[in-house]
């Protein structure tokens, strides 16, 4: 039988398979019009999306806002840019990411995790400050101009290989990356570990009397949405060309919130979502003025107000519904009806 | 260099400029620790209220209408202002469940659209308005401009004239009352609703004339804010938020660290120091070095 938070995971991932078809039929577009710019920016919108699904772990599932997640995804673009200097290698410089994001977040964690509520996304903007103004200031990282010249890589797959510098191709190796660290975060939160985050965020002070701890779980969480945000950091560089501070920056980290909300929290696939929107919203509101802010902190701000949940929570109850519909009546046919029918032949 | 002339020439002068900046930082900064401490509403737009006052002193000014007028003109226009801000945005999510994580998203929502509206209503360019009080006073040697000792006498009758309000009249009282048990101090007859929407409204008043002030010191530009709103939260941080004492005292001992650290390493390295200070702080301390407002 299916409970609640699986009916709505399931209905997540519905909408995650449609965001799928959308972003091929994109892709299969893109090609057939030899496009580059709207892949490009697809596949920026498809990189924040990383950053925003990890502010949603944290927010949506330990219940933990964290203002200065743009950090980790900092880092990730720094070091990842730092390897791809010196060795040209993809798959090196996402690893060599992951790994200064793991070690980042773990002494992140151990920072902000002593304090929570408001304390813990004031620490987390005051972290994320400290460390933008100190490569702000580091000549060695570019300061404040950041690094250009990152050079364009070729994406070894076992025999074949593709150039980033491919719109198509590069565009499809971010989603399939994006979707992939979903779906992790997904399976993760279906495990037991999972359901001690969302117990966490329901009644953080009963969770110790079940016999687990807060501040395991609170640190798990953390470090691991700071490896995602670390990842799609990492993929910012290849993108682009390009590092700079502002990527560490409030506006950031800001922006990924922004996402969150605008999306759903607590629906992951919400943050994804919300942040492609949150793209396209910029884009089209930018081409006829360049006051796109006052329209997307409007929105923001009635998000907040009357849709908790975002779009996705607006949206998905419909999904939910016609979920249930099916497999409870698969359940029946298949489970309980054989069982009936012995009882009824018995008798 | 001999170590008067040191003294004279070199620690003086900086350690009257790191005072100015210390009473700028404390007036903005009081109005956000008396609204975390009243309404436990972390304050987003703050920095974008005291962008707005500068704002309108601009304009104003350019009308033809005074400063002394508009010291006393600004805070009053603001109050309408928070008044409606507390009514239509605050209290709607007040009571929601996680109410510092929803009023600061919202505010921080207004924030974004206030920086906009100030951009396009006046432009992204940094204006400066006139300085009222032209001249120098000669001092042991130092040239100290007027307007900053105006301004320090100023910032520390505010100081003193909320310090007073808030812990020796009757409505302080009720305000106290209010922020530490609110159904109490409603059953004993405080109009808990008003207090509310007042100390917010008083709050978004004090950052306006902060922005009065400090408009012919620091320029005026739309993101002016945002910028100092990262000293204003690492000085209520640091002061314990709520804390006016807390909030005065973390206020001139950051920025004297700012000024002086300023003369022995590069002073681009003083932020992450004083961002560091807010970090180790929540860390250790996270209720500050004093307690909260209503709570001591």
């Amino acid at each position: 039988m299916l409970d609640r938070l699986a009916i709505s995971m399931r209905a997540s991932h519905v909408l995650a398979i449609l965001l799928l078809a959308a972003a091929l039929c994109l892709a299969a577009l893109g090609a057939a019009l030899d496009d580059s710019f709207y892949l490009r920016l697809g596949t920026e919108a498809l990189i924040f999306a990383g950053l925003a699904l990890s502010v949603d772990l944290l927010l949506g599932y330990s219940g933990a806002l964290s203002l200065g997640q743009a950090l980790y995804f900092g880092i990730g673009a720094y070091v990842s840019a730092l390897t791809l200097m010196t060795v040209p290698s993809f798959w090196l410089a996402m690893a060599a990411a992951g790994l200064a994001t793991l070690v980042a977040a773990t002494i992140g964690g151990l920072i902000a995790n002593r304090v929570r509520g408001v304390y813990f996304a004031l620490i987390t903007f005051g972290m994320a400050q400290v460390v933008a103004k100190v490569v702000y200031n580091t000549r060695e990282l570019g300061a404040s101009d950041g690094m250009i010249g990152i050079p364009v890589v070729q994406i070894q797959f076992g025999p074949f290989a593709i150039s980033a510098g491919n719109p198509v191709g590069f565009f499809l190796i971010v989603l399939a990356i994006i979707m992939g660290l979903y779906g992790l975060s997904a399976y993760l939160l279906e495990t037991p570990f999972g359901r001690v985050l969302t117990a966490l965020k329901a009644n953080e002070r009963r969770v110790p009397f079940l016999g687990y701890s807060v501040w395991r779980a609170r640190m798990a969480v953390y470090v691991f949405a700071g490896l995602v945000a670390g990842l799609s950091g990492a993929l910012y560089p290849v993108l682009r060309g390009f590092v700079s501070p502002e990527l560490m920056f409030f506006a950031t980290s800001g922006n990924a919130v922004i996402s969150v909300i605008l999306g759903g929290v607590g629906t992951l696939i919400g943050a994804i979502y919300g942040a492609v929107l949150l793209v396209i919203l910029k884009s089209i509101i930018g081409s006829w003025t360049e006051h796109h802010l006052i329209v997307i902190g409007l929105l923001f701000m009635l998000c907040v107000m009357f849709l908790p949940k975002g779009l996705v929570g607006f949206s998905r109850p419909w999904i939910e519904r016609r979920i249930v519909r099916v497999p409870s009546q698969e359940v029946t046919a298949s489970a309980v009806s054989p069982a009936i029918a012995k009882s009824r032949s018995a008798s | 260099m001999s170590p008067i002339d040191y003294l004279q020439f070199v620690l003086a002068p900086q350690i009257l400029n790191g005072l100015t900046l210390g009473v700028a930082v404390v007036l903005v900064a009081l109005g956000l620790t008396i609204i975390f401490g009243m309404l436990d509403v972390i304050n987003m737009s703050h920095g974008e209220f005291y962008a707005v006052g500068a704002y309108a002193a601009l304009a104003l000014g350019a009308a033809g209408i005074g400063f002394w007028f508009l010291l006393v003109l600004v805070p009053i226009l603001m109050i309408p202002l928070g008044m409606a801000a507390e009514r239509l945005l605050i209290r709607p999510v007040f009571d929601s469940k996680d109410r510092h994580v929803t009023t600061l998203l919202v505010t921080f929502g207004l924030g974004l659209i206030v920086e906009d509206v100030l951009k396009v209503i006046f432009g992204a360019n940094t204006q400066r308005p006139p300085t009222p009080i032209p001249g120098a006073t000669e001092w042991f040697g130092i040239l100290v401009p007027n307007y900053r000792l105006f301004l320090l006498a100023v910032g520390a009758a505010i100081i003193g004239g909320v310090a007073y309000v808030v812990y020796r009249t009757r409505l302080g009282a009720m305000v106290r009352a209010a922020a530490f048990d609110r159904h109490m101090a409603a059953s004993l007859g405080v109009p808990v609703s008003i207090v509310y929407a007042g100390t917010f409204a008083f709050g978004v008043a004090l950052a306006g004339l902060a922005g009065v002030l400090l408009a012919p010191i620091y320029s005026v530009f739309p993101t002016m804010g945002r910028d100092f709103i990262l000293l204003a939260f690492s000085v209520v941080i640091v002061g314990g938020m709520g804390s006016i004492w807390g909030c005065v005292f973390a206020g001139l001992l950051l920025t004297q660290v700012q000024a002086l650290a300023s003369l022995v390493i590069s002073p681009i390295w003083t932020d992450p120091i004083v961002f560091g200070t807010m970090v180790v702080f929540l860390m250790v301390r996270p209720q500050g070095l004093f307690g909260r407002l209503g709570h001591a």
